[in-house]
């Protein structure tokens, strides 16, 4: 008897729980895996209108592609992987100012001075100083190259390599979290459940591969000091495509495509 | 040097972990940590036990693998060392560690994960992955035996540690290990309304059993049931132990005195 009851609660309570974890984290692992096989992390240019193929059999989102084309020629997408939003925002940005010399210039010397506020918020100096040494060397790799164009391919080639990508993506999460930091009085008022800033940042804006949420981007765009038009593309009613600048009355920098759980970088005609 | 030559400087992910080889090349008073002279990816470590706890007095060495993606990924802590809190050569379920990736942030490091280890360890294991219930006193022993114990790579683990006191935490990283005590105490909370639920379920079960059966002897056999499995396991390898030399210890009595009285 005294057996039968040992083998019963061995197999309920801990062996399934176990298993169940580890077969969801080796599936987890697996469709990560598929994605960063089959999608760059920056892409290259391609024509708006090939959207309209991958709603061959969907006639409302068809619809939609159509009425993007109007107002944008071409899209750049970006690997879904929770981080598409800081590296879409980043790569798009970046690319922008490099065909405005002074407006990088001082971009630039706004980044050199950025390391500090984040030491001063209290963020550990020994490791933030990693990533914003990688930050800056990018920011100067493709400042220094004359040619525009080929500015702009080095700065292709630095977002595709998974380490230097993955550096612009964690900085730009520090950046947003201390910007959120910041201001955490206003900010305070946008995060839903009993959370403060400081929690809302150590768990969905410091780690990587957490999406993206509002908050996120108004943050993120007081940081660098720019205003971001996103274009939300759902099967909500109405044959255009909803936009939205962030923050309100900004004149935007960077556009982008949202679908539900999804940014892409889009260029105006 | 080997190490130089052997790895590509640019990426930023080694050029982190060169830094942090020099960060935490010198022994300091609590811990103490560096890469393997062929591989940057895997390092060792000894932490001291800490002071006012069962493992005072110990020194615990064990191994650190770094993921191909660190600092993006958390790195994987194995403990080597017997000290009755982890299993030893098994990855360790602490929330900043490779079990709970989503909870890990780059901009942590590796001396945080080793502040996160020393703050954890005594902190009640509550059966997650990896963890040990010893008895306190099982682990005092287990603390003396360590300053002995010597891993076949570094020596002799208790020298590998100097008087050097750490340098103050910060803000950022006593918060973050207060952080991982209380994660630490949410899951015992939770743990426990599931031991009640088991409880309840073998309450059940006892009813229905003593409806069925009139001797009071399956009671209490169900009753220790009720115990953690390994306990049970670890109770009963006891008793056997205690059976066997219990029945040594007559013979040689017996013996004794058969030798007193017939000769």
């Amino acid at each position: 008897m005294g057996d039968e009851a040992k083998n019963s609660s061995t197999t309920t309570e801990d062996v399934p729980q176990l298993n169940q974890d580890e077969l969801i984290m080796a599936q987890q692992r697996q469709i990560e895996k598929e994605i960063s096989e089959s999608i760059p992390l920056v892409g290259e240019l391609e024509s708006i209108l090939l959207l309209e193929h991958e709603y061959s059999n969907d006639t409302v989102y068809q619809e939609k592609v159509r009425n993007l084309s109007l107002k944008y020629s071409s899209i750049r997408r970006t690997r879904p992987d929770g981080n598409c939003f800081f590296r879409a925002f980043s790569f798009a940005y970046i690319e922008r100012l490099l065909d405005k010399k002074e407006e990088f210039k001082a971009f630039y010397q706004k980044a050199e001075k950025s390391k500090d506020v984040l030491v001063e918020l209290g963020f550990q100096q020994f490791t933030v100083e990693d990533f914003y040494d990688t930050y800056l060397d990018v920011l100067k790799r493709v400042g220094d190259i004359e040619n525009t164009e080929e500015a702009k391919a080095e700065l292709y080639t630095l977002f595709n390599d998974q380490g230097y990508s993955d550096y612009m993506v964690v900085y730009l999460r520090l950046l947003t979290s201390g910007q959120l930091q910041k201001e955490k009085d206003f900010y305070s008022c946008f995060i839903e459940g009993h959370r403060t800033v400081e929690d809302f940042c150590h768990q969905e804006v410091e780690p990587m591969y957490k999406e993206s949420d509002h908050i996120h981007i108004i943050a993120a765009c007081a940081a660098l000091g720019t205003g971001v038009r996103v274009i939300y593309m759902d099967r909500g009613t109405g044959k255009a495509v909803t936009e939205h600048d962030l923050p309100e009355g900004c004149i935007p920098s960077v556009h982008l495509l949202y679908r539900p759980g999804h940014y892409d970088i889009l260029y105006p005609v | 040097m080997s190490l130089e030559m052997k790895y590509n400087l640019k990426s930023p992910g080694v050029k982190r972990l060169m830094r942090e080889a020099c960060e935490l090349a010198e022994p300091t008073e609590e811990y103490h940590a560096c890469p393997l002279e062929d591989n940057l990816f895997e390092w060792h470590f000894t932490v001291k036990g800490p002071p006012s706890t069962e493992f005072e007095g110990g020194y615990y060495h064990g191994r650190i693998l770094l993921p191909s993606q660190y600092p993006m990924q958390p790195p994987n802590i194995i403990l080597l060392t017997p000290n009755g809190r982890f299993e030893v050569n098994k990855k360790i379920c602490l929330s900043i560690s490779g079990h709970h990736p989503e909870s890990w942030q780059p901009s942590w490091s590796i001396r945080t994960a080793l502040l996160a280890l020393i703050a954890f360890m005594p902190i009640p294991s509550s059966g997650t992955i990896g963890s040990l219930d010893y008895t306190a006193e099982e682990r005092q022993i287990l603390a003396r035996k360590s300053v002995h114990w010597e891993c076949s790579n570094c020596g002799k683990i208790a020298n590998k540690l100097s008087t050097v006191k750490i340098p103050e935490l910060t803000q950022e990283e006593s918060n973050f290990i207060k952080q991982i005590a209380l994660k630490a105490e949410e899951d015992v909370n939770r743990k426990e309304v599931s031991n009640e639920e088991l409880n309840d379920n073998l309450m059940d079960l006892q009813d229905t059993v003593q409806q069925r059966s009139a001797s009071n002897g399956t009671y209490t056999e169900l009753q220790t049931s009720t115990v953690d499995p390994k306990d049970s396991e670890l109770l009963n390898q006891n008793g056997i132990w205690n059976a066997v030399v219990g029945i040594l210890i007559s013979a040689i009595v017996l013996l004794i005195l058969r030798r007193v009285f017939f000769l």
